[in-house]
């Protein structure tokens, strides 16, 4: 294989892998602050490119950018919603009845996706300015995949500066290590977990807006991408963002791989990843034994 | 059998024991009936890996014990009641409800099945849709590409599940709780991959249809008849082994982990079994469901197929041993009928499962509690340990 089809390829795994990792790092925010393991969490993501697909064709193209804010905010305020009427009844339960309320949270919102958005599948055309190619010796990568994985640099960069210097950010992490310590500290916990959850809704919205370009949007996203992000979090470790950093790579590399070598296998490629991370490691990657 | 053989610990550490005494009285009479499984498990005396003092209880369970073990009488009679009910019911009712609840008894036994995990054993799986469409796709596989006959395929499909959940369980039983859950999913898409992806194997995601099924059983009444026997004498062997010593162990593990391998007990040995049971009592399940669709499909190995034993056994109550097959008879009509006529089936359910999930945890069962109606009829319990 030539360099430059590799890096290609590097290229695509990378740009997966950023996808991933935005919605992913979501995901294991809210495990590890408030040990729920959110389904509904795909739901927000097919919510996110759904708002896309109608702020673009309502105000043309040009309204991209102005979606790619809106639409997360708006998934975000819709998961503090549910964080506030269901998830808040659940945290003192046990591990089942909290993966059935969110699993139920899931349920309600693909049917109402299914009523505002139609059960046909939609486009979101590539902003003229991230559209074509870029040449790089007999190589060439398409614009915005280069910018998927921008994004997500970003969003790490971002969660980084928010957990590491930030008063908000100690409190998220003060919350994962002692909540009750914290809450004896003069925290609103409560408020706290509102936050968290808000913000992990904010990601998966913004990680379903900025892929909507790149794929259809139909209803069936949220039961696709929950998997994948679990795994993603899993081979990570449940609760660490540098995880699932990692675990993205790992998924996004493992899924190029599966489509060069064997294509009719690749989607059992991340299972078997996974599967084999845990075998090694059962509290995955970075994870700790008492986060299960 | 010689109950009292067990070194007695509470003489010496007093303090966890008497707060922790439900679970106590558990795994003392677990254990006592459980005398032979424990010999073979770890030495008594052995020391115990970890702290002594148990993990804090599972919420659902703590204090509230499955319904107190009938006489096999008992069982054999609810038994005898129900063939006869299906006898007439096969007489009286329409093809259309019996082909209905046929489909019904199928799920029922996957639910049941799946409950010996996720109630008495405390064992979230996420992935039991992996050996109920395993079921159907032996027998249709052995159709498809060797033109096999009905029964012999038929009679196989618990030894498919078991062998395949023993595999799995190997592995996954490694891990804990959401790991857990997260593992057996993964498997089960790992067969969902095969199943959509490999068109020469298995047609893809198309399926295969117009599986060979014995022509009596074609039938509806026959074949409704035979399906619910035959879910029914599963059951009723789950049920047995729910009440043996191994079954009696297991909720031991659940109530208490830690004090279950304190007493010797081969926590991953019973959990395994479980798995290996639960696996394969699905696939018999699925092999029914055969005989209802004469169809075998990927979306029967989906994750999200997975979910519906578990709304199920929620839904109909997983504290009582028939509570989820209740729970099967009311999600697929009521299924059928919203479907028909509403359309947003995910909506009504997952509203009603928020519901039970935040209001009444017993599930359709724990309305018809003695307990629920004592708390709201009768005067206040003076003593007790497990008020309300």
């Amino acid at each position: 294989m030539s360099v430059e089809s590799l890096a290609v390829e590097l290229l695509s795994a990378m740009t997966t892998a950023g996808s991933l990792f935005i919605i992913a790092a979501g995901l294991t925010l809210v495990f590890g602050a408030m040990r729920i393991a959110n389904i509904a969490h795909g739901s927000f993501y097919m919510y996110g490119a759904f708002l896309v697909s109608t702020i673009v064709s309502s105000f043309g193209g040009g309204a991209f950018w102005v979606s790619l804010v809106a639409a997360p905010l708006i998934v975000a305020t819709l998961g503090m919603v549910v964080e506030v009427t269901v998830l808040r009844r659940v945290y003192d339960k046990d591990h089942l009845t909290q993966l059935l309320a969110t699993y139920a949270v899931f349920l309600i919102l693909a049917d109402l996706a299914i009523r505002f958005w139609g059960a046909q599948s939609r486009a979101v055309p590539t902003p003229a300015i991230l559209s074509g190619s870029m040449r790089l010796g007999a190589a060439s990568f398409p614009v915005y995949d280069l910018f998927v994985v921008g994004a997500a640099a970003a969003i790490g960069l971002g969660l980084w500066i928010l957990l590491r210097f930030t008063l908000l950010g100690w409190r998220i992490l003060a919350a994962v290590e002692d909540s009750e310590m914290l809450a004896a500290k003069g925290t609103n916990v409560r408020l706290l977990y509102t936050m968290v959850f808000g913000l992990g809704a904010l990601l998966a919205g913004f990680g379903g807006a900025v892929v909507a370009p790149l794929q259809s949007i139909d209803t069936g996203l949220d039961a696709n991408i929950i998997v994948a992000a679990f795994i993603v979090v899993v081979i990570g470790g449940l609760g660490s963002v540098a995880g699932a950093a990692v675990g993205a790579m790992i998924v996004g590399l493992f899924q190029a791989l599966g489509i060069l070598w064997t294509p009719s296998w690749a989607p059992a490629y991340i299972y078997l990843a996974m599967i084999v991370v845990l075998e090694i490691r059962p509290s995955g990657l970075f994870g700790t034994a008492e986060m299960a | 059998m010689e109950p009292t053989r067990l070194p007695d610990n509470s003489s010496q550490r007093p303090g966890p024991e008497r707060r922790y005494g439900a679970a106590r009285a558990w795994l003392a009479r677990a254990a006592s009936v459980n005398w032979e499984m424990a010999r073979d498990a770890a030495p008594v005396g052995a020391p115990v890996r970890g702290p002594a003092i148990p993990e804090a209880p599972a919420h659902r369970s703590a204090g509230a014990p499955m319904a107190e073990a009938w006489p096999t009488t008992y069982a054999l009679a609810v038994f005898a009641v129900g063939a006869l009910a299906a006898f007439v019911a096969s007489r009286v009712l329409s093809p259309v409800w019996l082909l209905e609840l046929q489909h019904v008894a199928a799920l029922a036994l996957f639910a049941v099945a799946t409950n010996l995990l996720v109630g008495y054993g405390g064992l979230v799986s996420f992935g039991q849709a992996a050996y109920y469409g395993l079921g159907a796709y032996t027998i249709a596989l052995a159709w498809l590409h060797f033109k096999a006959p009905f029964w012999p395929s038929f009679i196989a499909t618990p030894l498919v599940g078991a062998v395949s959940a023993f595999a799995v369980g190997l592995v996954a039983l490694r891990t804990r709780k959401l790991y857990f859950a997260l593992l057996t999913l993964a498997f089960a898409q790992l067969f969902y991959t095969v199943a959509q992806q490999q068109y020469d194997i298995t047609n893809g995601a198309t399926g295969i249809f117009g599986v060979a099924v014995p022509a009596v059983l074609m039938d509806p009444q026959v074949g409704f008849f035979f399906v619910f026997v035959a879910a029914a004498l599963a059951m009723l062997l789950l049920w047995k082994i729910t009440v043996s010593p191994f079954g009696l162990t297991l909720r031991a593990i659940r109530e208490n982990r830690a004090r279950a391998q304190s007493v010797g007990v081969n926590v991953f040995r019973h959990e395994l079994l479980a798995f290996v049971l639960a696996g394969a009592f699905s696939a018999f399940a699925g092999g029914l469901f055969i005989i209802h669709d004469q169809s075998a499909y990927p979306e029967l190995l989906d994750w999200t197929k997975s979910g519906e034993p578990i709304f199920m056994l929620v839904l109909g109550g997983m504290n009582s041993f028939l509570g989820p097959a209740l729970g099967a008879l009311v999600y697929q009509i009521s299924h059928e009928i919203i479907v028909q006529h509403l359309k947003d089936w995910q909506l009504v359910l997952g509203l009603v499962v928020l519901a039970i999930v935040l209001f009444m945890p017993d599930g359709i069962v724990g309305l018809f509690s003695a307990k629920r109606w004592r708390r709201w009829f009768a005067r206040p319990q003076a003593s007790g340990p497990n008020p309300g």
